[in-house]
Formats: C-alpha cells, structure tokens, sequence
C-alpha cells in the first residue's frame, strides 16, 4: 500500500467523521465535487449530511462553524487555498481566536489551509500564511511536513480543544508517499529531529524540511553532517528541541517558505537568541521567500522561494563563520 | 582537438579557495605540459597553477585580484588527441550537479566555479574545512567559544596559539576543544593562585602600548656611599629614591591616561619587585619622596620580609604610580619589564659590571662599575622625551648619592 500526503488528508478526515459523530466538514465543493484538491473526496456519499458544500464567502463558513464549534460541534473548514483565509481574519482572529479567553467556552474548529507554492500557481495561490495565524494569540498552527504527520496532526487538530490553524502543502499533496498510515504520533508542539547531525542545525518546518534534507544529505559529501529540525506545529513552538540542537551545532540556520518579514523564522531567532546566545558559534541566520509577491513565472518562482540550492549555499556560508 | 581544462589545485590541506596574482600567458600562446601559467596567493603561500598538458592556451577566465575556489576552471588547453591522453588530472564532481534534476526549479542550473567579486565570502566550497584568504571575522570569538571559555577560566591570551578553521582562521567552539583536548597529552598541574594573579596582571596591562628606553649608570659613587650607610641600602634602593625625587621635578611623567583625562596621584608612592614562590609581589613605599634613604631602607627590609613570607596585603600592593624592578639581581644586564597594570611607569636595574669608561679628563679609559638601566612606559601617556629626561634626571641623582 503506498499513501499520499493528500490521501492521508483525507483518510484523516474520514476516520475523524467516523470516530466521532460530532465532526463535520465546510467548504466550497466539499461535497460532491470532493473539494477543489480531492481531499474530500467520496466523504460526501458515505457520511451524508456531514460533508456540506458553502456559498463563496470564506467569512460565512468560519462564521458559521464558530457557531457549531461553540454549540458543541468539531467543525473542519476546509479554505479552497490559505491565501483566501484572509476573507475569513474577523471569524478566525477575533472571534475564534478570543472566544475562550472571553467566555470559559471554547471553540475547537479546524481550518485546513492548502498552502504554499507550485510552480506558476502566482500571487494568490501560492501564500503561507502560518506566520500571521501564529501572531495572534488564542489559536494552534500546525504545519506537517509529512505523510505521517498529515494524517495524526490533522486528527490531533479535530480532537484539540482551541482552534487550529491546520497548513497542509500543497506541493506535498503528490508528491509525498508513505507506505501505511502511521499507528504513533509525535504530540502538537513537540518538533521531530529529521535528520541528525552535529556541524549546522536548520530549523524549518512544511515542505522546506524536504529541501534542508536535501542539502543535508549533499553536505554529507563534504563531510558536513548538518541536523534538520521539522518544527511541525509552529504555534505552540518547541524551543527546548531547537535549544538542544543549537547546543549540539553551534549554528543555526532557519528556513521557511514564507515571506521574511517577521515570520516564523524571526521568532525561532530570537528564541535562540535570548535563551542560547551562549550555545551559538556564528551568527544565526535565516532564509525565506523574497519580499516581493509570488511571480507566476516558474523561473521567478523557483528564484523566489528558497531551495535546496539556496539552502546550500546559505548553510555553507554559515559553515565558513 | 580537445579542451583541457585548467583547474585550481588542492593547494593545501584546509586550504578552499585562492586570490589570482598574476597571468603569465595568454589565449594563443602555446605551452608545454606542468608549466606554470597563473600564480595564485593562499593566506599561507604563492603557489603556481600549472598546465594539464603540452598545447595552446584557448582561454583564460580568470582575472587577477579575484577568488576562485578549489576545483574551478580557470581556463582551457587546446592539446592533440594524443596529448590530451596524458591528461591526468580530473575535476572534483561538482555536488550540485547530483540533486540538480531532482528539485524543482534547477534544471535549469548548471554547477560552474562561480568567479568572487571579493574573497570573503565565496559560494562554493569544496571538501576540506575552509580557509578563506581574506581577514573579515580574524579575531573574533563567538558567543559560544566565549561561554565555554568563561566557564574553563580562560583568556584571550590562552588561545594565542591556536590556529583556528573559521573565518580568517577564527577560533570555533571546535578547535577549542581540539584545542582542550590536545592538552590532554601534556602533564597538567594547578597554576598557583600568586601565578594567576601575576598572569592576570600582565595580561591587564599588556593591553597598553608599552615602551621601554634605556641607558648606562655609573654605579660607583652608589656603591661608595653604600658603604658609609647603617642600615645599607641596596642599590635598587638608591634607584628607587632617585626616581621618587625625579617624579617631584616631572610629576606628569607618572600620569596615567583614562579615557579622555590625565590622572595625576597626590602622592608619591612607588613600588619594588619582589620575587616570591612561584610570582611576584610588588609591595609599595608611600611618599617616597618625603623620607631619607635610611628611613626608606628600613621600610624596604620590612617589606621584602613579608614579602618572601608571602604576607603583602592587597592595599599594600595598591595605588603606587610606577615601581622599580632590580632584575640585576639575577645576574641580568638588561630587560624590558612589564609596569604594572595600574602603573605608567616602570625602572629597571641591571646587574652592575666593571667596564673600561672613556675619561675625557684623564684621557684614558678608566675602569668603572656600570650597569644599564632601562623605564618601560605607557606610550599613551608619555612619549620618548619624556621618557628620557625623567630617565636622565634618575641616572643624574644616582651620580650624587650622598644627596639622596
């Protein structure tokens, strides 16, 4: 049996419908269409009445799924791309993201956010939008980087009591397999060593820990053994894993996909900053998307986003210090 | 006919990437096999790169000034079949190459040596630990190098002899415990705490820029009036009473320099270096200037007593503004000492020989008992004329002793 990251989505999807009754899917063609990528696919016909099709309006559906999650419901909004979301920031901001905190209740939605980049996919197709979810205090941000991980932190996500932000890539949808669904997880907020080593820590999460593998294994060419941290769920962050690694290193390079401008790598920095400034040998440094929007041209694409190559040489200007 | 490429050389173990100094060909020329036709400059050396094969040069791509890593092309050899057979040399597989048609967006890319605008940083770097031919990072320790060294109690100074692998030879937080580690081979013993503190006051004060002048003294007259005295001073003692009444005369000589603003010390007080186990005490006179030599001889004894016994309490080492240093006494003629940390100023005496001294007089040469004396400074604060008179009035009083 081989498994897709895409098809682990919807396997999750369909295990959280039928373990508990209290699960419901909204979206735009979720229903018997099986969603703009499929991750829906065929949910619709066995668990009827469960897997709802919503107007075009991304307000409406968050809207709307508070309502449910606060009444008692586990409603999964599934966002066509992340990059519309930003429809929905009143719902999922301040109305999700505060309910708890103002009345004891809470509000345990899931929004599936299919994001980042494929080639020529342009400006509003292609965004991350973890960085912004995790800025705002009240939600979960999750961002899994494998089959594995697809699967458990989106039943996790269902089963957490706070809203989570669930970011699956869609780069990973096809190209990612695994050969069985995973029987044990790895808890939200715990990162995950990917790869150990003891010249260079990257810390990244989603597909750029594909890239940082990438590098890492070139490296091993040269002698460098460079450790990968997959973060996994940047909000809550797993300081105390990156800390160890940076003790193990000396150097910490941190990769993500989005863009520069704060971001989830800033704040693994000055994490490390603060709290390991004695644990670093060189500067610590960080690589993202250019801070430009997202070019259509597959060139531009390629040069906008970081990856293996510019990760490469990042890692070995960072090995120079 | 086939191109040979010229190619950077594994110029050294450690060594990644090297500066072009010179072309000594041009495309067009014809060469023969192993002749050197590009010079290149490493931090540790000019080497040559030399041809692949017999031939013609068909390009040189390189300029001089520039930085090429180890491994890149900078140029080609247009040979015959059969020279181009004897080509051995083999280009290192560029990594990149590998992953290339596996990632998205590089097909496009193809690894080629990438020309440096500036040598501190370059992109590609093949095996081996890099060293770069440039100076940006040299001297500086990484917070973490910083906390390791805090935590083992060591210094600057103690890293002095280690070559590190970082940028401009850095120190990482790796060739410190290479470093530890090495010292695992010698036999290792517990520095005394008089030895720490000695190190440490030298390395306070070694971080100024220090000068020392000297000149000949007559030590007769000295030694002379020695004789008629009860107690009997010893000669540093004479030096260190000269000293106190030059500093009356030249009071600036013994300011010290703190930022921005001279200090000038109310009172005369002026140390002597005593040797003790293992390190040295500086035990201080005060007023130096206000007592006769014969009281000034009974303090000395005094001091040195419980200096030997190791008993000089802090204050009693603190506040002097220069001190006097008699390395004579181990038979030496001549020395630049340290001045203390806290001290501008620092007179040492040498041990007094008899030496064959031009009378202008007599016409003839005479013998007499001389010896050198030198005064270390704080060049910040004083310069060489300075120096020097407050040197030349020190050697002057020494000539009338019965004065001091």
């Amino acid at each position: 049996m081989s498994i897709t990251y895409l098809e682990a989505i919807r396997e999750a999807q369909a295990r959280a419908l039928k373990e508990d009754e209290r699960v419901f899917i909204y979206g735009q063609d979720v229903g018997a269409f099986g969603g703009a990528f499929k991750a829906t696919k065929g949910l619709a016909k066995e668990y009827p009445g469960r897997v709802l099709d919503t107007p075009i309006s991304e307000d409406a559906m968050v809207g709307a799924a508070i309502g449910a999650a606060i009444e008692g419901m586990r409603p999964i909004v599934e966002m066509q791309f992340a990059d519309f979301s930003s429809i929905a920031l009143n719902q999922i901001l301040n109305n999700a993201g505060t309910h708890y905190w103002r009345t004891n209740i809470p509000c345990p939605i899931t929004v599936r956010l299919p994001s980042g980049g494929t080639k020529g996919s342009g400006p509003f197709h292609s965004q991350s939008m973890e960085a912004l979810y995790a800025h705002y205090p009240g939600l979960v941000v999750v961002t899994p980087a494998t089959v594995e991980d697809a699967y458990t932190m989106l039943l996790d996500a269902v089963a957490v009591d706070d809203p989570v932000i669930y970011c699956e890539h869609k780069y990973l949808y096809y190209h990612l397999k695994a050969d069985e669904l995973p029987v044990d997880r790895l808890p939200i907020g715990q990162a995950r060593v990917a790869r150990a080593g003891r010249d260079l820590s990257i810390v990244t999460y989603s597909a750029m820990v594909h890239e940082s593998l990438t590098v890492a294994e070139e490296m091993a060419a040269d002698g460098f053994e460079v450790e990968v941290i997959d973060l996994r769920s940047v909000k809550p962050l797993d300081t105390d894993t990156v800390l160890a690694s940076v003790a193990r290193t000396g150097r910490l390079l941190c990769v993500g996909e989005s863009f520069p401008w704060g971001g989830v790598t800033a704040e693994v920095i000055a994490r490390v900053a603060t709290e390991g400034f004695h644990l670093l040998d060189a500067a610590p440094r960080r690589l993202n998307a250019k801070d430009t929007p997202i070019p259509y041209h597959p060139n531009l694409w390629s040069a906008h986003r970081p990856n293996a190559k510019s990760i490469g040489a990042a890692a070995r200007e960072l090995l120079r210090e | 006919m086939p191109q040979i490429p010229i190619i950077m050389p594994q110029l050294g173990e450690s060594i990644a990437e090297a500066i072009v100094v010179a072309l000594k060909v041009k495309a067009g020329e014809t060469v023969v096999a192993d002749q050197e036709v590009i010079e290149v400059e490493t931090n540790k050396a000019v080497m040559s790169v030399t041809t692949p094969c017999a031939g013609e040069i068909a390009s040189i791509s390189v300029e001089p000034k520039e930085t090429y890593a180890v491994g890149a092309v900078l140029g080609y050899v247009e040979a015959s079949e059969a020279d181009a057979a004897k080509f051995t040399k083999t280009i290192p597989e560029p990594p990149l190459e590998k992953v290339a048609a596996e990632v998205p967006g590089r097909e496009e890319e193809k690894a080629v040596a990438k020309r440096q605008s500036n040598g501190a940083a370059t992109k590609t770097m093949p095996g081996g630990l890099p060293v770069p031919a440039k100076t940006k990072g040299a001297g500086f320790l990484s917070p973490r190098v910083r906390a390791r060294m805090e935590e083992l109690h060591l210094t600057n100074a103690d890293l002095a002899g280690v070559l590190g692998t970082g940028a401009a030879n850095r120190v990482t937080v790796k060739d410190l415990e290479n470093f530890l580690q090495s010292l695992e081979r010698h036999s290792l013993g517990e520095a005394s705490a008089l030895r720490n503190g000695v190190a440490d006051a030298m390395r306070r004060s070694w971080t100024r820029p220090l000068a020392t002048i000297g000149s000949s003294v007559d030590l007769d007259p000295v030694l002379t009036d020695r004789k008629q005295r009860d107690p009997k001073p010893g000669p540093a003692l004479y030096v260190l009473r000269a000293l106190a009444l030059a500093l009356v005369e030249q009071p600036a000589a013994a300011g010290k320099l703190v930022g921005n603003r001279v200090a000038q010390s109310k009172s005369i007080d002026i140390g002597v270096a005593v040797e003790a186990e293992d390190g040295i005490v500086v035990p201080i006179i005060r007023a130096a200037d206000k007592a006769s030599l014969g009281e000034l001889a009974t303090r000395y004894a005094e001091l040195v007593g419980l200096a030997r016994q190791r008993r000089v309490l802090p204050d009693m080492q603190a506040g002097g503004i220069a001190a006097v240093s008699n390395f004579g006494s181990f038979g030496i003629e001549w020395g630049t000492p340290i001045p203390l940390p806290d001290q501008t100023l620092l007179v040492g005496l040498g041990v007094g020989k008899k030496t064959p001294f031009w009378d202008e007089t007599k016409n003839a040469f005479v013998p007499r008992t001389e010896a050198q004396i030198t005064l270390s400074f704080d060049h910040r604060s004083l310069d060489g004329g300075g120096a020097g008179r407050l040197l030349q009035r020190v050697i002057e009083l020494l000539g009338a002793p019965e004065k001091l």
